[in-house]
């Protein structure tokens, strides 16, 4: 990473040690230049790639980096027997997990006391978004549904671990191929073989068509931190551990709002922060919308 | 429909798994055989690995061997827990885990804590502990996937990762194993062939000392079998190493020309 601040060498030294004596003067005076340490805008998210299928052993996977902060998203999709309750619908788990390569703060043995915030919250917004309709991960009613496990691993933390994680939930879900199953004689459900696709199997696939899960609709967060009366989009875990408060918005693929999410800090976000803080997570939905979709495209050509 | 729907859950799960264990592959005891991916019994798996994987970590390496997908962070030298011991040479503390999903069914690993010490015995014998006395070096590994032989390269990358942390070592430490499986001896196994072993053997060594730091064996061997398997372990670890070496030369080479 380029770092932008004492443009001869002399002066480096002087530089670093200042932004770790007096790291808020430091940023300080990079917000009056309308710049930051990083070189980006004040509103300028970091720059984004995803990697659909990153890992086999899932059904579906996707490995998304926001700047440095990586996250490693994969579903895994097991049969169960759908509750009383709702006969005909699936259900979903998400976890979010910290483990201990991604961040010097996290020891093994001790979980960090971030992850469980970011499970809750990750959990909530695609289970109420509506990305998913319960009822398409139904088999065969009140006898079969798929239980589709989402675990979401960390693997470099430098803030805005949300937007990453979220994105990187949305990719995994994007990338899901459902594997064909089939009713057994004894009412069990097996798994047809892969290669046998092309020759007759005894059994009716169950699922045939149902390979891809249909996604409603697509979630999409910016996190963005506030100082003053400053906006900074997708703040790394330096500026994060600095500025007075965050505000993080999601919005799903049309723009609408589905979850406006402020944790405390010490000063109030008025109405005309929070509603800039909307337009540009609009923005940034364009952007990632495109990448996604490249990610996917390219996944479909190879 | 109460009667088969009273059935526990887990009869309803469509794993291949249970099935493929009972029936022991008669295939490996045949003179001749193809290995499931294609390869030569004595060849490895192609390696991939980088270094700073991770930017918060003092360093770090990635590796892909196959299937098996590792991750290497490297904290410290960084201060020891308070409950410690005053220690004239720094210490060395290792942990290995796995995601939910790196095996075929869901959360089926158990054998971190063994996994861990052995990492930890492998790397200690290459680090000089006396450059940092009273502090504590962090090795965690993070296993993305498990496709097979995930030990030795959880040992190889995390020596890598120890250098790009820039850490005193005598030398890389580099790993392989050898599956003994019928009448043959498998390289750098994956899962499958693992799990129809009749033996193993990993070592671990550093090449350019010609010293071992950890040697183990499982299963009935004859002498000139151990024999055999020694050379194409030392012979793996020697051309990894190499491998290695090239990957911290050119993480070492384009940092100056960087944007």
């Amino acid at each position: 990473m380029a770092v932008t601040g004492g443009s001869d060498l002399s002066s480096e030294m002087e530089v670093d040690a200042f932004r770790r004596l007096f790291p808020l003067r430091f940023h300080e005076r990079h917000l009056l230049e309308s710049i930051r340490p990083d070189g980006r805008s004040l509103g300028k998210a970091r720059d984004t790639t995803i990697a659909l299928g990153a890992v086999t052993s899932a059904n579906g996977s996707a490995l998304t980096k926001i700047g440095c902060t990586t996250m490693l998203a994969a579903v895994k999709l097991e049969v169960m027997t759908p509750t009383q309750e709702s006969p005909d619908e699936g259900c979903i788990a998400v976890d979010f997990h910290m483990p201990p390569i991604c961040s010097p703060a996290v020891r093994p043995g001790r979980p960090s006391e971030v992850a469980p915030v970011v499970a809750k919250q990750l959990s909530d917004v695609i289970l109420s978004s509506g990305m998913i309709n319960l009822k398409d991960l139904s088999l065969v009613s009140g006898k079969a549904a798929w239980m589709a496990y989402l675990d979401i691993y960390c693997l470099d933390a430098d803030g805005s671990l949300f937007d990453a994680a979220l994105l990187s939930a949305v990719a995994a879900f994007s990338h899901l191929q459902i594997p064909v199953v089939s009713l057994s004689d004894e009412g069990r459900i097996v798994l047809v073989p892969e290669g046998n696709g092309g020759g007759k199997f005894e059994k009716e696939p169950v699922n045939k068509e149902k390979r891809k899960l249909k996604l409603c609709t697509l979630p999409f967060s910016l996190t963005c931190a506030l100082h003053k009366n400053y906006i900074l989009a997708d703040p790394t875990s330096e500026e994060e551990s600095i500025m007075e408060t965050q505000l993080t918005v999601v919005l799903d693929s049309s723009g609408l709002l589905v979850s406006l999410n402020k944790p405390g800090g010490s000063v109030f976000a008025h109405t005309s922060v929070i509603q800039d803080c909307v337009a540009l997570a609009r923005q940034r939905l364009k952007e990632v919308k495109l990448i996604l979709n490249e990610a996917i495209s390219d996944m479909d050509v190879d | 429909m109460a009667a088969k729907g009273g059935a526990a859950p887990a009869t309803y799960s469509p794993s291949l798994t249970t099935s493929k264990e009972k029936r022991r592959a008669p295939l490996f005891s045949e003179a001749d055989w193809v290995r499931p991916d294609g390869r030569g019994f004595h060849q490895c798996r192609l390696a991939f690995m980088r270094t700073a994987a991770v930017n918060s970590a003092s360093g770090s390496a990635y590796a892909e061997f196959g299937n098996t997908k590792v991750m290497v962070s490297v904290f410290g030298p960084r201060e020891s827990k308070k409950a410690m011991m005053y220690s004239d040479v720094g210490r060395l503390n290792c942990n290995v885990s796995y995601t939910t999903f790196a095996t075929a069914s869901r959360g089926q690993v158990s054998d971190n804590k063994d996994f861990s010490a052995m990492l930890h015995k492998a790397l200690e014998g290459s680090i000089i502990l006396e450059s940092f006395p009273k502090t504590t070096v962090d090795v965690f590994a993070l296993v993305m996937e498990s496709g097979g032989s995930d030990l030795p390269v959880i040992i190889s990358c995390a020596s890598l990762a120890l250098a790009d942390a820039g850490i005193m070592l005598y030398d890389l430490v580099a790993s392989a194993s050898v599956s003994y499986l019928g009448k043959n001896l498998v390289m750098d196994p994956i899962t499958e062939e693992e799990s129809y072993q009749d033996g193993s053997m990993m070592i671990t060594c550093m090449p350019s000392r010609n010293e071992v730091t950890q040697l183990t064996l499982t299963g009935d061997w004859s002498t000139p079998k151990i024999h055999e398997a020694m050379e194409l372990c030392l012979d793996a670890c020697s051309k990894l190493a190499k491998i290695m070496r090239s990957c911290l030369k050119e993480a070492a080479s384009p940092s100056q020309v960087e944007e």
